[in-house]
Protein backbone atom coordinates (compact mmCIF):
# COMPACT_ATOMS: atom_id res chain seq x y z
CA UNK A 1 0.00 0.00 0.00
CA UNK A 2 2.79 2.45 1.06
CA UNK A 3 4.26 1.63 -2.52
CA UNK A 4 1.59 3.05 -4.36
CA UNK A 5 1.25 6.41 -2.18
CA UNK A 6 4.77 7.16 -2.37
CA UNK A 7 4.41 7.92 -6.22
CA UNK A 8 1.63 9.62 -5.92
CA UNK A 9 2.66 12.39 -3.47
CA UNK A 10 5.62 12.69 -5.43
CA UNK A 11 2.93 13.44 -8.22
CA UNK A 12 1.28 15.81 -6.42
CA UNK A 13 4.17 17.63 -5.39
CA UNK A 14 4.68 17.81 -9.12
CA UNK A 15 1.65 19.68 -9.63
CA UNK A 16 3.28 22.82 -7.90
CA UNK A 17 5.82 22.99 -10.77
CA UNK A 18 3.88 22.60 -13.13
CA UNK A 19 3.20 26.56 -13.46
CA UNK A 20 7.03 27.41 -13.21
CA UNK A 21 7.27 25.03 -16.17
CA UNK A 22 4.93 26.92 -17.88
CA UNK A 23 6.68 30.22 -17.27
CA UNK A 24 9.51 29.09 -17.95
CA UNK A 25 8.75 27.79 -21.80
CA UNK A 26 6.87 30.85 -21.88
CA UNK A 27 9.99 32.70 -21.53
CA UNK A 28 11.82 30.76 -23.63
CA UNK A 29 9.75 30.90 -26.29
CA UNK A 30 9.24 34.73 -26.37
CA UNK A 31 12.92 35.18 -26.50
CA UNK A 32 13.23 32.88 -29.49
CA UNK A 33 10.90 34.54 -31.33
CA UNK A 34 12.63 37.52 -32.91
CA UNK A 35 15.56 39.77 -32.19
CA UNK A 36 13.53 42.30 -30.20
CA UNK A 37 12.31 40.15 -27.83
CA UNK A 38 15.65 38.24 -27.49
CA UNK A 39 16.91 42.00 -26.43
CA UNK A 40 14.36 41.67 -23.16
CA UNK A 41 13.51 38.08 -22.30
CA UNK A 42 17.51 36.69 -22.37
CA UNK A 43 16.97 33.26 -23.38
CA UNK A 44 18.01 30.42 -20.33
CA UNK A 45 20.61 28.94 -22.42
CA UNK A 46 22.58 32.81 -22.28
CA UNK A 47 21.10 33.03 -18.83
CA UNK A 48 23.12 30.26 -17.26
CA UNK A 49 26.05 30.81 -19.50
CA UNK A 50 25.90 34.47 -17.99
CA UNK A 51 26.16 33.15 -14.52
CA UNK A 52 29.56 30.32 -15.82
CA UNK A 53 30.64 33.39 -16.84
CA UNK A 54 29.77 35.72 -14.18
CA UNK A 55 31.35 32.90 -11.83
CA UNK A 56 34.67 32.06 -13.88
CA UNK A 57 35.50 35.91 -13.92
CA UNK A 58 35.32 36.58 -10.12
CA UNK A 59 32.74 39.26 -11.36
CA UNK A 60 29.80 38.14 -9.14
CA UNK A 61 31.79 37.26 -6.14
CA UNK A 62 33.51 40.35 -5.85
CA UNK A 63 29.91 42.15 -6.42
CA UNK A 64 28.32 39.74 -4.26
CA UNK A 65 30.89 40.17 -1.44
CA UNK A 66 30.94 43.89 -1.63
CA UNK A 67 26.88 44.31 -1.11
CA UNK A 68 27.09 41.71 1.83
CA UNK A 69 30.48 43.79 3.60
CA UNK A 70 28.41 46.89 3.11
CA UNK A 71 25.24 45.62 4.47
CA UNK A 72 26.78 44.17 7.40
CA UNK A 73 28.46 47.14 7.66
CA UNK A 74 25.51 49.38 7.96
CA UNK A 75 23.51 47.12 9.45
CA UNK A 76 25.80 46.68 12.67
CA UNK A 77 25.96 50.54 12.84
CA UNK A 78 22.86 51.13 12.61
CA UNK A 79 21.26 48.23 15.01
CA UNK A 80 23.70 49.40 17.28
CA UNK A 81 23.11 53.45 17.63
CA UNK A 82 19.29 52.04 17.16
CA UNK A 83 19.65 50.17 20.70
CA UNK A 84 21.83 52.81 21.88
CA UNK A 85 18.36 55.50 21.18
CA UNK A 86 16.29 52.71 22.46
CA UNK A 87 17.53 52.40 25.39
CA UNK A 88 18.32 56.13 26.29
CA UNK A 89 14.38 56.84 25.54
CA UNK A 90 12.95 53.77 27.52
CA UNK A 91 15.02 54.87 30.61
CA UNK A 92 15.45 58.16 30.04
CA UNK A 93 11.82 60.44 30.34
CA UNK A 94 13.48 63.87 28.82
CA UNK A 95 15.59 61.75 25.98
CA UNK A 96 12.11 60.46 24.99
CA UNK A 97 10.08 63.59 24.97
CA UNK A 98 12.78 64.84 23.27
CA UNK A 99 13.70 62.22 20.57
CA UNK A 100 10.61 60.95 19.99
CA UNK A 101 8.87 63.39 17.92
CA UNK A 102 12.24 64.39 15.95
CA UNK A 103 11.89 60.10 15.35
CA UNK A 104 8.63 59.99 14.05
CA UNK A 105 8.85 62.74 11.89
CA UNK A 106 12.32 61.68 9.97
CA UNK A 107 11.02 58.33 9.63
CA UNK A 108 7.65 59.50 7.77
CA UNK A 109 9.75 59.97 4.62
CA UNK A 110 10.96 56.87 2.58
CA UNK A 111 13.86 55.81 2.84
CA UNK A 112 15.10 56.31 -0.34
CA UNK A 113 13.12 59.18 -0.74
CA UNK A 114 16.51 60.61 1.47
CA UNK A 115 19.00 60.02 -0.95
CA UNK A 116 19.18 62.83 -3.26
CA UNK A 117 19.67 64.96 0.05
CA UNK A 118 22.11 62.36 1.32
CA UNK A 119 23.83 62.47 -1.79
CA UNK A 120 24.37 66.45 -1.52
CA UNK A 121 25.49 66.22 2.04
CA UNK A 122 27.67 63.08 1.73
CA UNK A 123 28.49 62.66 -2.19
CA UNK A 124 27.64 59.41 -4.19
CA UNK A 125 30.13 57.06 -2.22
CA UNK A 126 30.48 54.43 -0.08
CA UNK A 127 29.33 57.19 3.19
CA UNK A 128 26.14 57.51 1.43
CA UNK A 129 25.03 53.99 0.83
CA UNK A 130 26.50 53.32 4.27
CA UNK A 131 24.44 55.86 5.84
CA UNK A 132 20.86 55.34 3.95
CA UNK A 133 21.45 51.30 5.12
CA UNK A 134 22.29 51.88 8.71
CA UNK A 135 19.01 54.04 8.68
CA UNK A 136 17.39 51.36 7.68
CA UNK A 137 18.83 49.22 10.63
CA UNK A 138 18.25 52.12 12.93
CA UNK A 139 14.33 52.87 12.83
CA UNK A 140 13.23 49.28 13.51
CA UNK A 141 15.67 48.73 15.93
CA UNK A 142 14.61 52.07 17.89
CA UNK A 143 11.10 51.54 18.19
CA UNK A 144 11.39 47.43 19.71
CA UNK A 145 14.31 48.21 21.68
CA UNK A 146 12.04 50.77 23.25
CA UNK A 147 8.79 48.51 23.54
CA UNK A 148 10.40 45.91 24.50
CA UNK A 149 12.34 47.52 27.71
CA UNK A 150 8.95 49.53 28.39
CA UNK A 151 6.97 46.30 28.53
CA UNK A 152 8.90 44.04 30.93
CA UNK A 153 6.48 42.50 33.54
CA UNK A 154 6.89 45.09 36.77
CA UNK A 155 6.72 42.15 38.65
CA UNK A 156 9.79 40.90 37.42
CA UNK A 157 11.54 44.14 38.29
CA UNK A 158 9.74 43.69 41.79
CA UNK A 159 11.45 40.13 41.76
CA UNK A 160 14.58 41.67 40.51
CA UNK A 161 14.85 44.21 43.74
CA UNK A 162 13.55 41.97 46.70
CA UNK A 163 16.59 40.00 45.56
CA UNK A 164 18.82 43.46 46.29
CA UNK A 165 19.95 43.66 42.96
CA UNK A 166 21.36 46.51 41.48
CA UNK A 167 20.87 48.41 38.32
CA UNK A 168 23.74 46.22 36.45
CA UNK A 169 22.26 43.21 38.00
CA UNK A 170 18.76 44.07 37.10
CA UNK A 171 19.54 44.82 33.95
CA UNK A 172 21.77 42.35 33.00
CA UNK A 173 18.94 39.34 34.72
CA UNK A 174 15.93 40.85 34.63
CA UNK A 175 15.24 43.37 31.41
CA UNK A 176 18.13 42.37 29.12
CA UNK A 177 16.70 38.50 28.93
CA UNK A 178 12.34 39.83 28.92
CA UNK A 179 13.39 42.16 26.47
CA UNK A 180 15.49 40.21 24.38
CA UNK A 181 12.22 38.61 22.41
CA UNK A 182 11.23 42.27 21.63
CA UNK A 183 14.64 43.02 20.32
CA UNK A 184 14.77 40.06 18.01
CA UNK A 185 11.93 41.01 16.36
CA UNK A 186 13.65 44.45 15.79
CA UNK A 187 16.29 42.49 13.94
CA UNK A 188 14.44 40.41 12.45
CA UNK A 189 12.52 43.81 10.35
CA UNK A 190 16.04 45.59 10.03
CA UNK A 191 17.88 42.72 8.42
CA UNK A 192 15.38 42.69 5.38
CA UNK A 193 14.83 46.04 5.07
CA UNK A 194 18.46 46.91 5.30
CA UNK A 195 18.84 44.37 2.58
CA UNK A 196 16.99 46.20 0.33
CA UNK A 197 18.27 49.43 1.45
CA UNK A 198 21.88 48.22 0.36
CA UNK A 199 20.56 46.99 -3.28
CA UNK A 200 18.22 50.51 -4.18
CA UNK A 201 21.37 53.08 -2.75
CA UNK A 202 23.40 50.64 -5.26
CA UNK A 203 21.12 50.93 -7.81
CA UNK A 204 20.98 54.92 -7.03
CA UNK A 205 24.48 55.75 -6.48
CA UNK A 206 26.24 53.47 -8.91
CA UNK A 207 30.04 53.65 -7.88
CA UNK A 208 31.48 50.76 -6.43
CA UNK A 209 31.53 47.04 -6.08
CA UNK A 210 27.91 45.48 -5.08
CA UNK A 211 25.19 43.79 -6.81
CA UNK A 212 23.04 46.72 -7.76
CA UNK A 213 25.77 48.15 -9.64
CA UNK A 214 26.34 45.26 -11.50
CA UNK A 215 22.73 45.28 -12.10
CA UNK A 216 22.71 49.02 -13.54
CA UNK A 217 25.52 48.53 -15.84
CA UNK A 218 23.85 45.55 -17.34
CA UNK A 219 21.13 47.49 -17.62
CA UNK A 220 22.82 50.05 -19.76
CA UNK A 221 24.05 47.04 -21.82
CA UNK A 222 21.09 45.67 -22.11
CA UNK A 223 22.32 42.19 -20.46
CA UNK A 224 19.10 41.00 -19.54
CA UNK A 225 20.94 37.66 -18.40
CA UNK A 226 23.06 39.39 -15.96
CA UNK A 227 19.96 41.13 -14.64
CA UNK A 228 18.27 38.03 -14.23
CA UNK A 229 21.46 36.36 -12.73
CA UNK A 230 21.81 39.22 -10.23
CA UNK A 231 17.83 39.79 -9.63
CA UNK A 232 18.15 35.81 -8.39
CA UNK A 233 21.32 36.29 -6.38
CA UNK A 234 19.89 39.02 -4.15
CA UNK A 235 16.69 36.83 -3.36
CA UNK A 236 18.04 33.95 -2.46
CA UNK A 237 20.95 36.08 -0.13
CA UNK A 238 18.10 38.08 1.20
CA UNK A 239 15.63 34.59 2.03
CA UNK A 240 19.47 33.03 3.22
CA UNK A 241 19.49 36.02 5.99
CA UNK A 242 16.14 35.84 7.01
CA UNK A 243 16.03 31.99 7.77
CA UNK A 244 19.90 32.44 9.71
CA UNK A 245 18.56 34.88 11.59
CA UNK A 246 15.05 33.38 12.37
CA UNK A 247 17.40 30.13 13.34
CA UNK A 248 19.21 32.16 15.92
CA UNK A 249 16.70 33.99 17.26
CA UNK A 250 15.07 30.55 18.07
CA UNK A 251 18.53 29.28 19.67
CA UNK A 252 18.53 32.29 21.62
CA UNK A 253 14.55 32.24 22.88
CA UNK A 254 14.94 28.66 23.72
CA UNK A 255 13.63 29.11 27.15
CA UNK A 256 10.96 30.51 26.11
CA UNK A 257 8.86 27.25 25.58
CA UNK A 258 10.21 25.64 28.65
CA UNK A 259 7.85 26.92 31.16
CA UNK B 1 6.34 33.42 13.80
CA UNK B 2 6.15 37.27 14.38
CA UNK B 3 3.50 39.23 11.60
CA UNK B 4 6.63 40.82 9.99
CA UNK B 5 7.76 37.01 8.81
CA UNK B 6 5.05 36.60 6.88
CA UNK B 7 4.21 39.90 5.52
CA UNK B 8 8.42 41.22 4.89
CA UNK B 9 9.85 44.50 5.82
CA UNK B 10 7.51 47.13 7.08
CA UNK B 11 7.81 49.86 9.88
CA UNK B 12 5.59 48.68 13.25
CA UNK B 13 3.12 50.86 14.38
CA UNK B 14 3.64 53.75 16.30
CA UNK B 15 2.05 53.15 19.77
CA UNK B 16 4.47 55.30 22.19
CA UNK B 17 1.92 56.40 25.01
CA UNK B 18 0.83 59.91 25.05
CA UNK B 19 0.67 59.58 28.45
CA UNK B 20 4.32 60.02 28.79
CA UNK B 21 5.71 62.48 25.83
CA UNK B 22 3.06 65.37 26.86
CA UNK B 23 1.36 67.29 23.42
CA UNK B 24 3.24 70.63 24.49
CA UNK B 25 6.84 69.25 25.22
CA UNK B 26 6.78 67.04 22.15
CA UNK B 27 7.01 70.42 20.23
CA UNK B 28 10.54 71.32 22.52
CA UNK B 29 13.16 69.85 19.72
CA UNK B 30 11.51 70.20 16.80
CA UNK B 31 11.53 73.81 17.68
CA UNK B 32 14.99 73.62 18.71
CA UNK B 33 15.89 72.29 15.63
CA UNK B 34 14.12 74.55 13.47
CA UNK B 35 16.07 77.36 15.81
CA UNK B 36 18.96 75.66 14.89
CA UNK B 37 18.66 75.70 11.33
CA UNK B 38 18.05 78.96 11.50
CA UNK B 39 20.97 80.13 12.99
CA UNK B 40 23.04 78.23 11.27
CA UNK B 41 22.25 79.81 8.05
CA UNK B 42 22.99 83.51 9.20
CA UNK B 43 26.22 82.22 10.75
CA UNK B 44 26.45 80.92 7.46
CA UNK B 45 28.55 78.14 8.62
CA UNK B 46 27.68 75.83 5.43
CA UNK B 47 27.81 76.91 1.43
CA UNK B 48 24.58 77.46 -0.29
CA UNK B 49 25.01 73.88 -1.77
CA UNK B 50 24.79 72.33 1.80
CA UNK B 51 22.53 73.72 3.67
CA UNK B 52 19.51 76.67 2.94
CA UNK B 53 17.62 78.32 5.18
CA UNK B 54 14.06 76.99 6.00
CA UNK B 55 12.99 80.63 4.68
CA UNK B 56 14.73 79.90 1.09
CA UNK B 57 12.98 76.14 1.03
CA UNK B 58 9.10 77.49 1.83
CA UNK B 59 10.15 80.03 -1.33
CA UNK B 60 11.14 77.73 -3.54
CA UNK B 61 7.84 75.34 -2.71
CA UNK B 62 6.15 78.75 -3.34
CA UNK B 63 7.77 78.64 -6.77
CA UNK B 64 7.76 75.46 -7.38
CA UNK B 65 3.55 75.45 -6.76
CA UNK B 66 2.86 78.62 -8.81
CA UNK B 67 4.88 77.76 -12.12
CA UNK B 68 2.46 74.46 -11.71
CA UNK B 69 5.37 71.78 -11.64
CA UNK B 70 5.10 71.06 -8.31
CA UNK B 71 0.88 70.06 -9.06
CA UNK B 72 2.23 68.55 -12.33
CA UNK B 73 4.38 66.38 -10.09
CA UNK B 74 2.26 65.13 -7.70
CA UNK B 75 -0.52 64.17 -9.86
CA UNK B 76 1.13 62.11 -11.92
CA UNK B 77 2.78 60.36 -8.83
CA UNK B 78 -0.38 59.97 -6.95
CA UNK B 79 -2.29 58.60 -10.07
CA UNK B 80 0.79 56.35 -10.44
CA UNK B 81 -0.01 55.43 -6.74
CA UNK B 82 -3.77 55.12 -7.44
CA UNK B 83 -3.58 52.76 -10.42
CA UNK B 84 -1.24 50.29 -9.42
CA UNK B 85 -2.52 50.41 -5.81
CA UNK B 86 -5.91 49.49 -6.86
CA UNK B 87 -4.85 46.84 -9.37
CA UNK B 88 -2.55 45.70 -7.07
CA UNK B 89 -4.60 45.49 -3.68
CA UNK B 90 -7.86 44.16 -5.99
CA UNK B 91 -5.71 40.92 -7.55
CA UNK B 92 -4.19 40.72 -3.76
CA UNK B 93 -7.16 40.01 -2.52
CA UNK B 94 -8.50 37.76 -5.07
CA UNK B 95 -5.35 35.91 -5.16
CA UNK B 96 -5.41 35.51 -0.93
CA UNK B 97 -8.55 34.55 -1.07
CA UNK B 98 -8.30 31.92 -3.61
CA UNK B 99 -5.39 30.69 -1.79
CA UNK B 100 -6.94 30.75 1.12
CA UNK B 101 -10.18 28.37 -0.11
CA UNK B 102 -9.41 25.96 -2.54
CA UNK B 103 -7.21 23.22 -2.13
CA UNK B 104 -6.67 23.06 -6.31
CA UNK B 105 -4.74 26.59 -6.41
CA UNK B 106 -3.00 25.82 -3.42
CA UNK B 107 -1.35 22.87 -4.87
CA UNK B 108 -1.13 24.76 -8.32
CA UNK B 109 -0.25 28.14 -7.46
CA UNK B 110 1.47 27.73 -3.96
CA UNK B 111 4.85 27.17 -4.76
CA UNK B 112 5.42 29.88 -7.47
CA UNK B 113 3.57 32.91 -5.33
CA UNK B 114 5.69 31.80 -2.34
CA UNK B 115 9.25 32.08 -4.15
CA UNK B 116 7.92 34.87 -6.05
CA UNK B 117 6.99 36.77 -3.17
CA UNK B 118 10.62 36.66 -1.45
CA UNK B 119 11.90 38.66 -4.60
CA UNK B 120 12.53 42.42 -3.57
CA UNK B 121 10.76 44.89 -6.21
CA UNK B 122 13.45 46.78 -6.02
CA UNK B 123 15.97 44.13 -7.50
CA UNK B 124 13.28 43.32 -10.26
CA UNK B 125 13.30 46.84 -11.51
CA UNK B 126 16.39 47.03 -13.76
CA UNK B 127 14.51 43.68 -15.24
CA UNK B 128 11.45 45.52 -15.85
CA UNK B 129 12.87 48.42 -17.38
CA UNK B 130 14.35 46.20 -20.15
CA UNK B 131 11.08 44.63 -20.36
CA UNK B 132 8.75 47.65 -19.81
CA UNK B 133 10.98 50.24 -20.80
CA UNK B 134 10.78 53.50 -18.76
CA UNK B 135 7.66 54.72 -19.31
CA UNK B 136 3.91 54.47 -17.11
CA UNK B 137 3.90 50.74 -18.01
CA UNK B 138 6.88 50.73 -15.52
CA UNK B 139 5.70 52.15 -12.52
CA UNK B 140 2.17 50.82 -12.91
CA UNK B 141 3.64 47.26 -12.99
CA UNK B 142 6.50 47.88 -10.24
CA UNK B 143 3.50 48.98 -7.81
CA UNK B 144 1.50 46.55 -8.75
CA UNK B 145 3.93 44.01 -7.49
CA UNK B 146 4.56 45.68 -4.37
CA UNK B 147 0.98 45.63 -3.62
CA UNK B 148 -0.36 42.83 -4.55
CA UNK B 149 1.78 40.17 -2.24
CA UNK B 150 1.45 41.80 1.01
CA UNK B 151 -2.06 41.86 0.54
CA UNK B 152 -2.36 38.33 -0.99
CA UNK B 153 -0.47 37.26 2.05
CA UNK B 154 -2.55 39.42 4.36
CA UNK B 155 -6.12 38.33 2.74
CA UNK B 156 -4.86 34.47 2.91
CA UNK B 157 -3.60 34.55 6.47
CA UNK B 158 -6.98 36.80 7.05
CA UNK B 159 -8.91 33.43 5.85
CA UNK B 160 -7.43 30.84 7.20
CA UNK B 161 -7.69 32.24 10.67
CA UNK B 162 -11.58 32.16 10.94
CA UNK B 163 -12.63 30.31 13.50
CA UNK B 164 -13.75 26.87 12.44
CA UNK B 165 -16.48 27.73 15.12
CA UNK B 166 -17.76 31.09 12.92
CA UNK B 167 -18.31 28.97 9.65
CA UNK B 168 -20.03 26.28 11.83
CA UNK B 169 -22.49 28.79 13.13
CA UNK B 170 -22.74 30.01 9.85
CA UNK B 171 -24.24 26.34 8.47
CA UNK B 172 -26.12 25.71 11.77
CA UNK B 173 -27.96 29.05 10.45
CA UNK B 174 -28.18 27.44 7.16
CA UNK B 175 -26.71 30.30 5.52
CA UNK B 176 -26.33 30.67 1.71
CA UNK B 177 -22.59 30.27 0.23
CA UNK B 178 -23.26 34.55 -0.37
CA UNK B 179 -25.04 34.95 3.02
CA UNK B 180 -22.02 33.06 4.47
CA UNK B 181 -19.09 35.56 2.96
CA UNK B 182 -21.21 38.56 3.42
CA UNK B 183 -22.18 37.93 7.32
CA UNK B 184 -18.93 35.79 8.47
CA UNK B 185 -16.07 35.60 6.22
CA UNK B 186 -16.08 39.16 5.22
CA UNK B 187 -16.11 40.47 8.60
CA UNK B 188 -13.54 38.03 9.61
CA UNK B 189 -11.02 39.14 7.16
CA UNK B 190 -11.60 42.81 7.35
CA UNK B 191 -9.00 43.21 10.00
CA UNK B 192 -6.21 41.27 8.19
CA UNK B 193 -6.74 42.99 4.79
CA UNK B 194 -6.63 46.37 5.92
CA UNK B 195 -3.32 45.93 7.38
CA UNK B 196 -1.37 44.20 4.87
CA UNK B 197 -3.24 47.29 2.65
CA UNK B 198 -1.70 49.95 4.50
CA UNK B 199 1.81 48.02 5.02
CA UNK B 200 1.57 47.95 0.68
CA UNK B 201 0.49 51.43 0.68
CA UNK B 202 3.37 52.50 2.69
CA UNK B 203 5.98 49.96 1.07
CA UNK B 204 4.36 51.09 -2.90
CA UNK B 205 4.75 54.68 -1.61
CA UNK B 206 8.88 54.23 -0.73
CA UNK B 207 9.51 52.35 -4.30
CA UNK B 208 7.48 54.80 -6.17
CA UNK B 209 9.59 57.18 -4.91
CA UNK B 210 12.33 55.51 -5.47
CA UNK B 211 11.60 54.47 -9.15
CA UNK B 212 11.22 57.97 -9.98
CA UNK B 213 14.70 58.82 -8.78
CA UNK B 214 15.85 55.94 -11.17
CA UNK B 215 14.45 56.17 -14.26
CA UNK B 216 11.39 58.66 -14.95
CA UNK B 217 10.76 61.91 -16.76
CA UNK B 218 7.84 63.62 -14.33
CA UNK B 219 6.55 62.87 -10.85
CA UNK B 220 7.79 63.80 -7.77
CA UNK B 221 10.79 61.79 -7.35
CA UNK B 222 11.93 63.47 -10.67
CA UNK B 223 11.86 66.56 -9.25
CA UNK B 224 14.02 65.91 -6.32
CA UNK B 225 16.71 63.85 -8.93
CA UNK B 226 16.26 67.39 -10.89
CA UNK B 227 17.12 69.19 -8.09
CA UNK B 228 20.07 66.94 -6.52
CA UNK B 229 21.84 67.19 -10.03
CA UNK B 230 21.81 71.07 -10.12
CA UNK B 231 22.79 71.04 -6.83
CA UNK B 232 19.45 72.65 -5.47
CA UNK B 233 19.28 71.85 -2.12
CA UNK B 234 16.07 73.89 -1.49
CA UNK B 235 14.27 71.45 -4.29
CA UNK B 236 15.42 68.91 -3.03
CA UNK B 237 14.24 69.42 0.74
CA UNK B 238 10.57 70.42 -0.78
CA UNK B 239 10.29 66.82 -1.90
CA UNK B 240 11.82 65.05 1.04
CA UNK B 241 9.09 67.01 2.87
CA UNK B 242 6.26 66.49 0.46
CA UNK B 243 7.11 62.61 0.28
CA UNK B 244 7.08 62.57 3.89
CA UNK B 245 3.79 64.28 4.79
CA UNK B 246 2.08 62.16 1.28
CA UNK B 247 3.58 58.77 3.07
CA UNK B 248 2.34 60.16 6.48
CA UNK B 249 -1.56 61.16 5.37
CA UNK B 250 -1.76 57.76 3.35
CA UNK B 251 -0.96 56.21 6.72
CA UNK B 252 -3.40 57.71 8.81
CA UNK B 253 -6.05 57.62 6.45
CA UNK B 254 -6.14 53.75 6.13
CA UNK B 255 -5.36 53.88 10.04
CA UNK B 256 -8.29 56.16 10.43
CA UNK B 257 -10.50 54.11 7.68
CA UNK B 258 -9.47 50.86 9.62
CA UNK B 259 -10.79 52.55 13.15
CA UNK B 260 -14.22 53.24 11.18
CA UNK B 261 -14.69 49.95 9.87
CA UNK B 262 -13.98 47.91 12.82
CA UNK B 263 -15.82 50.29 15.29
CA UNK B 264 -18.24 47.77 15.92
CA UNK B 265 -15.30 46.03 17.95
CA UNK B 266 -15.43 48.43 20.36
CA UNK B 267 -18.75 48.76 21.10
CA UNK B 268 -18.13 45.23 22.73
Amino acid sequence: MSKQKIPLRVLKSLRGLLLPAVLLGLWEYTSHRDAAHAFAFAPLEQVYGALRELLAGGDLWVNLLGSLQRASTGLLTGAVAGIAIGLLMAFSRIALTLINPLYQGIRQVPLLGLTPLISLWLGNGEPSKLFIIALAAFYPMVLNTYEGLRQVDLRYREVGQAYGFGRVLLFRRVLLPAALPSLLTGLQQAVPFAWLAAIGGELIFNAGAGLGNLMMSAELGARMDVIVVCAISITLLGIGMSQLLSLASSRLLRWQHIR
Amino acid sequence: MSKSAVIGWHWPAITFNPRYTGWLASWISPLALLLAWVLVCRAQWFPEQILVSPQDVADSARDLWSSGDLQDALRVSLYRLALGFSLGSLLGIAAGALLAHSETARIYFSPTFNALRQVPTLALTPLFILIFGIGETLKIVIILKATFFPVAIATREGVRSIPRQYLEVGEAYCLSSWQQFRRIIFPATVPAVLTGIRIALGRSWMILVAVELLAADSGIGQIMEMGRQMLRIDQVMVGVFLTGLIGFSLDRSLRLLERWLLRWRHQG
